[in-house]
């Protein structure tokens, strides 16, 4: 490191910094954040009750009829659903948040730290394993921006955010990736990098688009609506 | 009166604000919570009947209506909010038949644009063409 630069900015210490407290941080701000956005989100709806729009009694049932009608119902409302319109952006989509999810949890290097820390690990896949799953994340990945650019009505749609917040979802894939294989011999960088990107995904999850990850759940099973899943009893009351 | 100017091509920016800032949480919870993907597209029988045309499909209608006119503050020209005019009463009929895997109401988002609209004199003529 050039030493002017060294005495301007406190290099060392900043990357001190992210090694060390800025991982507990950012765990605790995502933890909290996740809580405190979903409070947030609840003051902003009320209990309902109001008699439903269409009475229970006057929905039809989809159990009446031969086996073979209740079959055919069940195949016209999925070839009707969003699966039947979009099979492969849906199964796309599935296979990607659950690689997203699952890669992270179950790799050997965060188990050995996590037993390192606290003494007790997840689990872990084969590393053969996790350079498959990471692969998959990163190509789903990959078919969100094509999809992105290509595809009329989603072009349409998108923004300069759409991409940092792909880019920053797919980061500390990318990044952990290479540190794994030292990629242009530079471990260090990479690693760093790494841990820097996750850092700020972690922060950023509650307070973004992110938050959809919690929402998700959040809109369809509390929320009363034309396509609520369970049995929802609130309405926003903004 | 010409045909699309019927409020003279004057915008009261202090009254969309006041609409905006009414509706801050519904507005901003929508625009956070899209996650621009397009799923609610084919949901919209405007959108199928229309030859696909992006300018139908649900997201579209209230991110180019009252979402710009959040963005932008309510600070926009006589131009641009009658093409907004054309998207939430031309191009939708609140069948509130919309899709969203995240549940998002579409239709009162484009309620809130067509308040706006309404607002400043911009709404759909039925008895012109
Ligand atoms: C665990 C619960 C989660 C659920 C139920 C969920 C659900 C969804 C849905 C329904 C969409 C929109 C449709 C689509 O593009 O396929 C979506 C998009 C997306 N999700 Fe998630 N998600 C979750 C967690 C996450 C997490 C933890 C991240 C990243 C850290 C993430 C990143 C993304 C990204 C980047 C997109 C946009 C893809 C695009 O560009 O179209 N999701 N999610
Ligand atoms: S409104 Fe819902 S379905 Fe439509 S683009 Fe936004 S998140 Fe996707
Ligand atoms: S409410 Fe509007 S956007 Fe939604 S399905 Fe009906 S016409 Fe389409």
């Amino acid at each position: 490191m050039n030493p002017i630069i060294s005495h301007i900015i406190p290099v060392e210490a900043i990357v001190d910094f992210i090694y060390g407290p800025l991982i507990w941080l950012s765990f605790v701000i995502f933890a909290a954040g996740l809580i405190v956005q979903t409070w947030r989100y609840k003051m902003m709806t009320k209990i309902n009750d109001n008699p439903p729009l269409i009475p229970k009694k006057e929905i039809p049932k989809s159990e009446t009829g031969s086996r073979w009608e209740r079959f055919f119902y069940k195949l016209a409302f999925f070839r009707l659903s969003v699966m039947g319109f979009n099979p492969l952006l849906v199964t796309i989509s599935l296979v990607f948040h659950l690689c997203l999810l699952i890669t992270p949890l179950f790799l050997l290097a965060h188990n050995i730290m996590l037993e390192n820390v606290f003494g007790f690990s997840l689990p872990s896949f084969l590393p053969g394993t996790s350079h498959l799953l990471t692969g998959i994340v990163l190509a789903c990945g990959f078919f969100f921006m094509l999809r992105r650019i290509i595809i009329r009505r989603v072009r349409a749609i998108t923004t300069f955010y759409d991409y940092l917040i792909l880019g920053l979802a797919l980061a500390p894939f990318l990044t952990g990736f290479l540190a794994h294989q030292n990629a242009f011999d530079c471990y260090d960088t990479l690693i760093l990098l790494h841990i820097l990107s996750c850092e700020i995904l972690l922060i950023m999850i509650p307070f973004s688009k992110f938050f959809h990850m919690i929402f998700f759940f959040f809109g369809r099973f509390l929320i009363i609506n034309e396509y609520s899943l369970g049995a929802p009893k609130r309405s926003w009351q903004f | 009166m010409s045909d699309n100017k019927n409020n003279n091509g004057k915008i009261d920016t202090r009254t969309i604000q006041s609409i905006l800032k009414e509706n801050k949480k519904q507005i901003k919870l929508g625009l956070t919570m899209c996650a621009h993907c397009s799923l609610c597209a084919e949901s919209c029988f405007l959108y199928m009947s229309r030859d696909l045309d992006p300018e139908y499909m649900p997201s579209y209608k209230f991110l180019h209506s009252i979402g710009k006119l959040y963005k932008k503050k309510g600070k926009v020209s006589a131009g641009q909010l009658e093409k907004m005019r054309d998207l939430v009463f031309c191009n939708c009929v609140l069948c509130t038949r919309c899709y969203c895997p995240f549940g998002i109401d579409i239709p009162s988002l484009i309620t809130l644009g067509r308040r706006v609209c309404r607002s400043q004199g911009l709404f759909r003529e039925y008895d012109k063409a």
